[in-house]
């Protein structure tokens, strides 16, 4: 069967849509954009009008499964998601400079 | 294929209390999180842990696993392998997400948890529904799949297969394979995501299937490293070529060969940009040149005389200056 394939970057998730990806109720993705786990262009916009990527489906998978496996709340796991991703980019920082 | 004793992988008795499977968990999550572990096989064992927790952390899971282990215990497998849970094993069970539980996104896990709970080419299976008429969307799926970097430059098409459990006009589980063509648009970057409409699992009363998420990821390359959408190369030049500057060619990703100034007084780690030439998109990334001075040998007589002429050239030349020794 041929699938109709798309990538998020070039047709961008409603937050229905990302809810729905993660297993959550829109109003869990909206928390998310509170605690700054996800950034939206345009925050004052009504939320039927934010869109995401690939890198907010990541960090929204990210923030369910430290909620689910950890018991974390949402302000700890943005916390933890905000280290993690510094510890990626000094390490790969170090390897662009063959340190690591 | 083993069969996985999910008990052991967390270290926790049969009996183990669901506050007994989750802090051993946890304890082994962070010893073995890729991002912190120092273990060599954090990776393999992050994933196993993850799978056991899947299973032992969800009543109906849990139960269905015990029953098979109890089969293979009493002989089922007679060689101590398993091949394929036994015909009927599953009956009366039905793997629906609770509340809560998260997506499923199985990407990682074993054949043999593909085996029993019906999820393969990364594909998430749980996902039996409750019996009776009601109306639901079906739920999304995710799955990661790996491409070359080739693939990720140049586009791709790829056949997936994928073993979902579904549920049969009887309200019985059954695994269905399928084989879905997957396009790979060109320019596609490691963590994104490529979105099948209805390719999730299939809705009930009417609704409309869930959709599958596939998170690229791209497969270690024999020259170039990705880091987002920049790539990266180490390019060895001789001495010569470090100090005196030279043209020399290199490879791209694309296929083409390009000649690149070495600078004059190049060092090792120096960073050369070919700009644009990293992954593809909207704001295509670069590759770097990492620069890597390689020594020539001085395995003949020639080469020894022009390393001691060297030496006698820059008689001022201290490499250990800073040392203070």
């Amino acid at each position: 069967m041929r699938a109709v394939t798309t990538v998020i970057e070039s047709a961008p998730l409603t937050l229905g849509e990302l809810a729905r990806a993660v297993g959550a109720e829109d109003q869990w993705v909206v928390r998310l954009v509170e605690v700054e786990i996800l950034h939206v262009d345009t925050p004052s916009d009504p939320p039927e009008r934010w869109h995401f990527r690939s890198a907010d489906l990541q960090r929204a998978l990210a923030a369910r499964r430290l909620e689910r496996d950890f018991g974390a709340n949402l302000d700890a796991a943005a916390l933890i998601l905000d280290l993690q991703s510094e510890l990626r980019r000094v390490r790969a920082l170090m390897h662009a400079h063959g340190l690591a | 294929m083993d069969f996985k004793d999910y008990y052991s992988a967390l270290g926790v008795a049969r009996d183990a209390s669901d506050d007994d499977i989750r802090k051993a968990y946890r304890k082994l999550a962070r010893k073995y999180h890729p991002d912190v572990s120092k273990e060599a096989d954090a990776d393999a064992k992050m994933r196993e842990i993850n799978e056991a927790r899947d299973v032992l952390s969800d009543k109906e899971k849990r139960a269905a696993y015990d029953q098979l282990a109890d089969h293979v215990a009493r002989g089922g497998s007679p060689d101590g392998r398993f091949r394929q849970p036994p015909p009927g094993w599953d009956e009366g069970y039905e793997f629906h997400r609770g509340p809560g539980q998260g997506p499923a996104d199985h990407a990682d896990f074993s054949e043999f948890f593909s085996s029993i709970f019906g999820s393969r080419g990364g594909m998430g299976g749980m996902g039996g529904a409750p019996r009776g008429p009601y109306r639901e969307r079906g739920e999304d799926h995710h799955a990661a799949i790996e491409i070359s970097l080739e693939d990720a430059l140049h586009g791709a098409e790829r056949q997936l297969s994928l073993r979902a459990q579904e549920i049969d006009a009887q309200g019985r589980p059954r695994l269905v394979e399928r084989t879905l063509d997957v396009k790979i648009p060109p320019g596609v970057r490691p963590g994104q995501y490529i979105r099948l409409a209805g390719q999730g699992l299939p809705g009930h009363g009417g609704e409309p299937a869930g959709d599958l998420y596939l998170e690229v990821r791209i497969a270690p390359h024999r020259l170039f490293r990705v880091e987002g959408s920049d790539l990266y190369m180490t390019l060895p030049v001789t001495p010569t070529e470090a100090a005196l500057g030279a043209q020399v060619t290199v490879p791209t990703p694309s296929g083409a060969r390009v000649d690149v100034s070495v600078p004059k007084g190049a060092r090792n780690g120096m960073k050369l940009r070919l700009k644009e030439r990293g992954l593809g998109g909207k704001t295509p990334g670069h590759l770097y040149l990492l620069i890597e001075i390689a020594l020539p040998p001085a395995d003949n007589d020639a080469a020894r005389a022009a390393y001691q002429a060297l030496a006698k050239a820059t008689p001022s030349f201290d490499p250990r200056l800073n040392l203070g020794a």
